[in-house]
Formats: structure tokens, sequence, C-alpha cells
């Protein structure tokens, strides 16, 4: 029979990481997935990163995760959105050549010990006694592991929706998965209906590039991983921008009752923050045009991804409406859009490691929590990979706090809140977003990662390095001083408009807000502009941060006040049954994560907080 | 399972009187009442009962009311026995239900309920214990309007705004690709200097509501043997509703509250203080004067008119009064902060205690909105502060990130007037106050 440590089930974004991560830990790992020719593929628009999912993406890059290098190695047009804003709110958006993209995510997963890749498709578990034991193929073949990941995206119960016709499918060209589903029903677990969708892919020949604005990726071209080279870096191409006019909205809603969302046909949640242009339509009637982003999936591809038209209108409809955008008038569909309908499983009935509360051992990734985007998938991969091992290693799981990564709000708020609807990370579901920054994740976390065992030497080495090229800059800054009437005064002036009246040091000059450090006279090592970000980051927040970090102070309070696991919340007095109800099936950790809880009131917590207190009473 | 507690508590203050009002609240209310009064009226209506006590004898005959959870003054179910103002009846009635399981009721622990069952906010509950405590009437009308909701209607009004405001902002961070408009962006500017008047006008009603709630309070001060205290008895003696113990002259600071015209004015006698102390006693006293005069909105400096002796102890606002004005000779025209009087026969002292009015800057007319504490005016400031910090990094053009920072912690300083966040020690503090029954 054939035992493993760890059993990884899904090769998609979630899958990857969490198979290559728990394979770090020395533990041995299989990563059964369909195909495995599909690994690392992307189900919809080939892109990685924008705003708050560059942040995952560098988290999971900081603490040695694959998607940011395969990116790299993929990106064919690079963006940084939010430029004129702030750094903590910068994101890195990277278009990527689809095949390069899964080409390169495959050799990663290849070059990784303890790691074996197995063909098939999961239908069965072994659970006894609440425990997992074994998953079974399609084959027959059984696999035992009493850690198992499961990473199934899209896949459990899919049904693809065009117009209203609807076929079985995990998505376009791959097989749902209907006995595994099955199986998951009939476990203890809660679960829900969800639904995505795609726009229709277009010949790149039929369309008329001559009248759209063309939309050249930033220079200098960032890079989206810490330890990624520029000469990794495929060439670059230019995305084009076009937009829908009335005529297009018109087309939508004369086929309105053609479509599955608008006739009742499907019944699941869909993204709010991605909708369907039917969606868009509908919702913004006051607005006649909305943006169409017209991006290449790949150098050598033919297919253009026409960006913000996801739709599942029947294909007829389809090709009339992109027949009436600007430069589409003769472009032809190769490949009709679609929505996808699946299950999920409520994340709330997840621990904060990711294993499911109802069996010992199966951790649960990705989309199949609710989350949409791959950035999401990758950061919950990793995080159940790591726990997965470090509990086949029975040692306590690895859990990251909301002010330490977007990862740890991304887990929390799942955990915490649930979601109703496709879940999508944005900057404003951080309440420390001026801490957490592209710029510093691998401050934030290598360190935590390299403790763990899964932070690769080069990664570690570039880390240590970044860090003592940053100390010895803020040493510089406050040591050098600027003088009145000099040449560097007047250069900053000339360029910040800002004026030097007495002697102040380069790290006082740049504090104030219009003052950059390109500013500055520059020390005698040419730093990375990582480095600069880093610093210019840290001394323009400075004032928040601190009071962000007081804020912090005062909730570990709370974060530290631990949930007794005994506690049978009948016995809080004054709570009533629905807050009761709550708490005992969330469960709780600590006071903090109780409060974040919905329902749960500040009142609720101070009872709490008192029945806590009198236990300790009782007992010490 | 651990039920929550029946709680009963008299209502009304004790003593004989017509009736009394004894409340009891919580899930075994009902079954109680029922046991004690027979089968009670439909909820909301009053029934004439005969309340029996464990040994079957009747202990009186009165009206009894159920008001069936949640409609109820804390949310629970509540039973309110209006019975003859006999304070053994009282004692009795509380007795048996005790007997039948209910516990006395801890100070504010009815209202506390309400707050937890969130029938009222916290700034609600707090204008509870004020009406109670109110010594004015326009004390009683600002507290009221608290308890219906005013003031957290005009924070609420700050939130939603604050919220409409950071939706803007935040969507325009988090949706960059997408079309926000940019033009109402530059109209956030203008609403956010309106929410920063908005703020400034409710902090300065809340000010005066801290002071409606809290009075004022009056040093006297000046040298030995100005008369000071014989003023301080003359006010007290006009006052007979208050009551004072007042010790003769000591060392030891003499407090005496008058309702001036409506309003709450705490005169405080300090002793008397000369540059020289003679010894360690009169310093320290000295020491105690100078605090007086430091946390007072205002000093009267009492001279004797026979003998003015130099007299400064750092005062900022204050009146010179000079007494002894049978004896003195000289001119007695009253002026700007200057009065004459005689403090042993009152003569001077109505014109006096109008000019203090008038420097008290005590505005009869108008009708303070609320009554407020110093904390609201803490969380107050505080949001308003940040919400000008928005406005200055909006108008500056730094990063929306810095806007929607501020913005975020000015909804959230805001929001804890209603709805504390870490809210253990504030809520004990708060309900400390009350007294038992409410
Ligand atoms: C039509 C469509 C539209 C989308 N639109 C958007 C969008 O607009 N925006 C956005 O952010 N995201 C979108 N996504 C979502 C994005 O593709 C997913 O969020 C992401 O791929 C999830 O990663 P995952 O690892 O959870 O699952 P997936 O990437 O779906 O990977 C699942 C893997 O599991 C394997 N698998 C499934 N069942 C079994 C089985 N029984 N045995 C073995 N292997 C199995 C599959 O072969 C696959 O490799 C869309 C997805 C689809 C299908």
């Amino acid at each position: 029979m054939n035992k493993y440590d760890v059993v990884v089930i899904g090769g998609g974004h979630a899958g990857v990481e969490a198979a290559a991560v728990a394979s770090r830990f020395g533990v041995k790992t299989a990563l059964i997935t369909h195909d495995s020719s599909k690994i690392g593929e992307m189900s919809c628009n080939p892109a990685i990163g924008g705003i708050g999912k560059s942040h995952l993406a560098k988290e999971v890059d900081a603490m040695g995760g694959l998607m940011a290098k395969a990116a790299d190695k993929a990106g064919i047009h690079y963006r940084v959105l939010n430029s004129t804003k702030g750094q903590a709110v910068r994101a890195t958006r990277v278009q990527t050549d689809r095949e390069l993209y899964k080409s390169a995510v495959q050799e990663l997963v290849n070059n990784e010990n303890n790691l074996t890749v197995i063909e098939g498709s999961v239908i069965d578990f072994k659970i006894k006694n609440s425990q997992i034991k074994a998953v079974l193929i399609e084959s027959g073949e059984e696999f035992s592991s009493e850690t198992v990941v499961l990473t199934t995206g899209t896949f459990l119960g899919g049904v693809m929706h065009t117009g209203l016709e609807q076929s079985p499918g995990g998505r376009v060209g791959d097989p749902s998965s209907e006995k595994l589903a099955k199986k998951l029903r009939s476990l203890n677990l809660s679960v829900g209906r969800l639904k995505t969708g795609t726009p229709p892919r277009l010949n790149k020949h039929t369309i008329d590039w001559s009248i759209l604005t063309p939309q050249p990726g930033d220079v200098p071209t960032p890079l989206l991983s810490y330890t990624s080279k520029k000469e990794e870096r495929p060439k670059q191409l230019d995305c084009f921008m076009t937009r829908t006019n009335k005529e297009t909205h018109q087309i939508i809603m004369d086929h309105l009752h053609e479509s599955p969302m608008y006739s009742g046909v499907i019944e699941g949640v869909g993204p709010r923050y991605c909708p369907s242009i039917e969606d868009k339509v509908m919702r913004f009637s006051e607005r006649d045009s909305h943006q169409i982003f017209a991006e290449p999936e790949g150098l050598e591809s033919d297919l253009i991804y026409p960006n913000g038209i996801s739709t599942s209108l029947p294909l007829k409809a389809q090709a009339a409406l992109i027949r009436s955008i600007k430069g589409f008038e003769n472009a032809e569909i190769v490949r009709p859009g679609y929505a996808i309908e699946y299950d999920y499983f409520d994340p709330t009935g997840l621990k904060h490691s990711l294993e499911t509360k109802a069996i010992e051992g199966l951790f649960f990734a990705g989309q199949i929590n609710g989350t949409t985007g791959y950035e999401e998938a990758a950061a919950q991969g990793l995080m159940a990979g790591i726990n997965a091992a470090l509990k086949t290693k029975k040692q306590n799981a690895f859990v990251l706090k909301r002010d330490e990564a977007y990862t740890g709000v991304l887990i929390d708020d799942l955990v915490s809140l649930g979601t109703k609807e496709p879940y999508r990370m944005f900057t404003s579901r951080a309440e420390y977003r001026l801490i957490l920054r592209e710029d510093n994740a691998d401050m934030r976390l290598t360190e935590k990662g390299r403790n763990l065992g899964i932070v690769p030497d080069e990664l570690w080495e570039k880390y240590l390095q970044k860090k003592r090229q940053s100390s010895l800059e803020f040493t510089r800054l406050k040591k050098v001083k600027l003088q009145p009437n000099t040449i560097e005064a007047e250069y900053i002036e000339h360029q910040s408009g800002e004026k030097i009246s007495n002697n102040i040091s380069l790290f006082e000059m740049l504090k104030r807000p219009k003052v950059f450090h390109s500013h500055l006279p520059q020390g005698s090592d040419e730093l990375p502009t990582n480095v600069i970000d880093e610093i210019e980051a840290s001394v323009k927040y400075e004032g928040y941060i601190k009071r962000q970090k007081a804020d912090i102070d005062k909730l570990q309070r709370n974060e530290n006040t631990p949930i007794p696991e005994t506690i049978d919340y009948k016995n809080v007095v004054g709570l009533s049954n629905e807050v009761k109800q709550r708490l005992s099936e969330a469960r709780p950790e600590s006071l903090a994560r109780a409060s974040r809880l919905p329902g749960i009131t500040p009142a609720a917590i101070s009872l709490l907080m008192v029945h806590i207190k009198k236990g300790r009473r009782l007992v010490g | 399972m651990i039920e929550k507690k029946t709680i009963i508590a008299p209502a009304t203050a004790s003593g004989r009187g017509g009736i009394s009002v004894i409340r009891m609240s919580g899930p075994r209310s009902e079954v109680i009442a029922q046991e004690m009064c027979g089968q009670l009226a439909d909820p909301w209506r009053f029934k004439r009962c005969e309340i029996r006590s464990g040994e079957n004898l009747v202990i009186d005959s009165c009206m009894v009311v159920f008001f069936k959870s949640p409609h109820s003054y804390t949310g629970d179910d509540v039973i309110e026995f209006h019975c003859h103002g006999n304070p053994t009846i009282v004692n009795l009635v509380i007795e048996t239900a005790i007997k039948l399981g209910a516990v006395v009721a801890e100070p504010g622990e009815f209202t506390k309920t309400a707050f937890l069952n969130d029938k009222i906010d916290l700034a609600q509950a707090e204008s509870v214990a004020d009406l109670i405590n109110a010594q004015s009437e326009s004390a009683v009308i600002a507290a009221n309007s608290s308890l219906t909701g005013k003031f957290s209607d005009a924070i609420n009004n700050i939130l939603d705004e604050l919220t409409a405001i950071r939706v803007f902002v935040e969507a325009n961070i988090d949706f960059p690709e997408e079309d926000v408009d940019k033009s109402l962006l530059n109209t956030c500017v203008d609403r956010l200097k309106s929410l920063s008047d908005q703020t400034t006008q409710l902090i300065s009603s809340t000010v005066g509501g801290v002071k409606l709630r809290d009075g004022y309070s009056v040093a006297i001060v000046g040298p030995p043997n100005a008369g000071k205290s014989t003023l301080l008895n003359l006010l007290a003696r006009e006052n007979v509703a208050i009551t004072s113990d007042i010790p003769g002259t000591t060392r030891d600071l003499v407090k005496v509250p008058v309702n001036l015209d409506g309003v709450l004015i705490e005169f405080i006698d300090t002793a008397g203080m000369r540059d020289n102390p003679e010894n360690e006693i009169e310093k320290e006293g000295i020491n105690r004067s100078r605090e007086v005069i430091e946390k007072s909105n205002l000093s009267l400096v009492v001279q004797d008119a026979n003998r003015i002796v130099e007299f400064d102890f750092g005062m900022e606002d204050f009146i010179s009064v000079y007494n002894k004005c049978d004896l003195y000779g000289g001119q007695k025209k009253n002026g700007e902060g200057v009065f004459y009087i005689t403090a042993t026969t009152g003569q001077g002292v109505p014109e006096l205690l109008k000019g203090l009015v008038n420097k008290l800057d005590i505005d009869e007319g108008q009708e303070t909105a609320f009554l407020s504490r110093q904390r609201h005016v803490s969380c107050l400031t505080e949001g308003g502060l940040r919400i000008d910090e928005s406005l200055t990094s909006l108008e500056e053009g730094q990063g929306l990130e810095l806007v929607a920072e501020n913005l975020k912690n000015s909804h959230r300083v805001l929001g804890e007037i209603l709805r504390p966040l870490s809210s253990d020690d504030l809520l004990g503090e708060i309900f400390s106050e009350f007294c038992i029954g409410k």
C-alpha cells in the first residue's frame, strides 16, 4: 500500500503551494491531481497580483512559495496599480503567458525533494473515528495518510453554464468531481454553492488594434518575487483598452432572460467585486459604458482575454455584444464565456490552521473555502501545507495574525466570519494596512519561514542583505545633515518645493510628505528599489504606524486571553441564546477572535470576560 | 445550564409614601410573580392582585404589571409591583420573591441589563444615571434628551456620514481600475469640512452638557478674616433645600452646592491665604487652596474693604469682592468684575450672584441640548482631530491611504461613545454610579 505523510489533492494554485511547502519539512508528500500537464493551470485570466492580491503573492514568496517566481518567469506585462498613492496600497499586477506560467510551476514542483506527483481522480476518503486515514482514486488505488489537504477548486459538483445550456465540468475542458463531491456532502460539513464566470476568448487576428488605446507596461518593469532576476523575464507586450457602449448594454438587456443568473437557473452567489457584465449593466444602470482591457494570453497565443466582460449569456448574444464594441466589430469568439457553479464549504468549520473541525487531519485550502482568485488560493495552500506538515510532526499550528500578514487577515476573516459570496482580498480588509505592505512582506515573514525550515538559502541571503542595506541606510540618513543654501538643499527644494532653513538630517527631511529618497544626496552604495521603498514607507508612515502598534498592543490583551476549550457557553450568564449558539458553533480560541464573530457585541464580550475571570478564580 | 439571574429591587426611594414600586427582571420573573399573586393580566396591563407571602398570608393588595421580553425596560421579562408605600411591605415583597429564586439587584443592574441586551446604547445608559441625579430643571431636560437618543442621534449622524465618505475613499484605493468618479473625490473635501464643523459644534454643546452635569465650581479665596465663611454661610442659608454640614472655621475645604437659577454651582471655601504662612498646617492649607483655584471655573477673591492687602495666587478668572462695606466709607460702585457687599446683612449679594452668572457665561436662555460626560468630550475631540487630519492629507495630496487611516480612527473613537470596544473597565465604572433599582 502507498503510505504518505501528507497527501495534497488538486494541482491548482492552492495545491502546488501546499505540496511544495509540506515536502520542505522533509515529510513524504504526494500531490494527486487529474492531469499532471495541467498543474498550475490558470482557469481564468492569466494574471497574478492586483490590489490586495499582490500583497498575498509577495507574502507567499517571502516564505519561499512558488507563485511569484513562476509569474516572473512568465510575466509579459507589468503594472504598479495605485502608483500615485502611498506604498501601502501600491500593488503589482503581472500579465503572464499562460503556457509559460504552467511550465514554470511544473518545473518548480518537480524540483522539490520528497514530493511525488500522482495522476488520478480522487473519489473517496477513508475516515475512522473522525480521523482521516486514506484517499482513494478512481483506478482503485489507495493512498494512506493521516494528513490530507483538499484543494479541488471549482471542481466539486461543478456545473458550467452558457446561456440556458449547462454541462458538468470543473472548468472548460476538465471533468467535475462528482463522486468526491458526493462523499464530502455526506460528511459533517456545511456545504453551499457559489458561482464565478469568465469572458469569451477572442481571436487576436480579428481585432482592429489600430483604433484601440494601447496601455504599455510600466518602465522600469518591476518584479513580483523577491528573488527573481530581470533576465528571467520574457519579452514585454502592450495591453489595449476599449469600452462597452449603449448598444452593448441594450443587447445585454434584450438577452437577460437567457442568462442563467437572471432566469434563476444559477442559485450560487457570484463575486460582487468581479461581476459579470450582466451584473454591471443591471447594477449600474446609470452608466452607459464600462472599461475593457484586451489582454494577450501569451507571447505565442492567438487568444485575447477581454478583461471586464465576463458573461454567461448564450453564444449568439455573446457574439452580438462583442461585435458592438469598438475594435471588436469583426472579432471572432474562439471560446465562449461561461459561468461555473460549484460546492464550497462554510469556512467557519475550519480552525485557524485550516484543518477542518469535523475531521482530524483533513485540511481545506483554496476556492473550496469560498474564496476566489489564484493568490487567495496560494496563500491558503501555503498555510495548509505548513500546518499539515507540522501536524505530522506533532508540532503546534503556525498561524499568522492580522497585524502580521494579509494571509492572516484572509484566514481569520474566513474562519471567523465565513463568507456568503466568493471572498476576494482587498486592502480595506486589513486594519493594519500601513504595516502590511508589498515592500516589507519579506521583513515581516521571511524569518518566520526560515525558522520553519521552508525558506531556501537564496531567499534567505537576499533577505539578510536587504536587512543589512536598510539598516546602514537608516544610519546614514540619521547621521547626514543638510545645510541651507547648499547645492543639495537647492536640489531638494527644486524637486519637492520643500525649503531647508536650518540644519536638518536627511531622515527628518524624508518625513516631509513631498520629499522622496531620490531627492536626497545618495550614499556610496546604489540601493535596490525594494530597499528604498521599505525605507520610504517606514519613515513616512512612522507616526501612523506607532499608533497602529499601540492599538495592536491593546488588542493583544484580548488576543492573549484564551477562552478555555472546555467552556460551556450555556453557562455564561447574560448571553442571548443566539449569541450562545454562535459561540458554541464557532468555538473561538481567544476573546479577540470571539469579538470578530458576526453578531457578537462588545457587551457579549464583557460578559464572556467576566465569566472567564470567574472561572480562573475558581480554579486558581 | 446556568440561567440568567432574576433580579429584584425597589424602584422608588425608601420611606413611607403613596406607593412604592418594586421591579423584578429576568427569565423567572413571570413565574415568581404568579406564585406570589396568582394569575397575571395580559402583558402590559395592570391588574389588582393580592400578594401572598410564603406562609400564604396576604402582604398587600397592589397593582401588578408584566412587561414581556423584549418589550421591557431591560429587554428581559419584567414585573412591577406597585404596592402601598410602606418600607415593611416592600421588604416583605422582596423577601418573598427571593425565597422563590430572585436575587437582589446590584446598583444599576437593570440599566446594565438593558445595555447588554442592546436595548440602549452606552450614552443612553449613562443618561439614565444622570437623569436620576439631575439637580436642576435644565439638567433634567438635557438628561432626558440624551436618554431619548438625541445625543446618540447626533453621533450616529456623524458616523453615517463618515461611513459614506470612507466607502468612497476605500473604493478609490481598492478599485483604481474601475471608473470611480474622481470628481467625487473633490466633493469629499467639502463633505469633510462640513463634518468637521458639525463635530466642532457638537463638541461645544457637549462641553456645555458636561458643565450642566457636573455643574460649576467657584472658589472663595482671600486673606484671612475677610469674611469668606460668612459669605458662604449666607449662600448656604439662602438655599435651604441644600443640606450641608458646615463646620466652623477650620483649615479644611468647605463645599456648598447652590442651585442658582437652575444651574448647579458648588462654592468652595478655602483657608485664608497669606504670603508668609506661619506654620506647616497653614502651608498645607494654602497648597490645597491653590489646587482648588486651579480646578475651579472661577474664583471669588474676597477682601475686607477696609483692609485691602495684596493677594495673588495665580487666579486666572476671578471676581473681586469687597466685604464689610457697612463699615466702609469710600466709594462703593460695582464695576466690571468688582462687587461691594456686606456679607453679614446680605447687602449687595444678589448683584454679586448676577455678576457671577454672567462671568461664568451661563447662557440661561439657551437650552443645553444634552447632558454629557468628559468621556464624550474626549472621544469627540479625538475624533474631530482625526477628521481634520484626514482633510489635511486630502488637501495636501498625501496618499489616500492616510486619509483613509485618519477616517478609520475617527470612526472608531466616535463609535466608542455609543459602543465601547474594550468594555470591561469602562462599563464597570459607568454602572457603578447608579443607585440600586435602576
Ligand atoms: C470559469 C472560471 C472563472 C473564474 N473567474 C475568476 C475571476 O474572475 N477572478 C478570480 O480571481 N478568479 C477567478 N476564477 C478562480 C480561480 O481560477 C480560482 O480562484 C483558483 O484557480 C483557485 O485555485 P484552487 O487551487 O483552489 O483550485 P483550482 O485552480 O481550480 O485547482 C483545482 C485542482 O484540483 C484538481 N482536482 C479537482 N478535483 C480533483 C479530484 N477529485 N482528484 C484529483 N484532482 C482534482 C483539478 O484538476 C485542479 O488541478 C475563475 C475560475 C473559473 C473556473
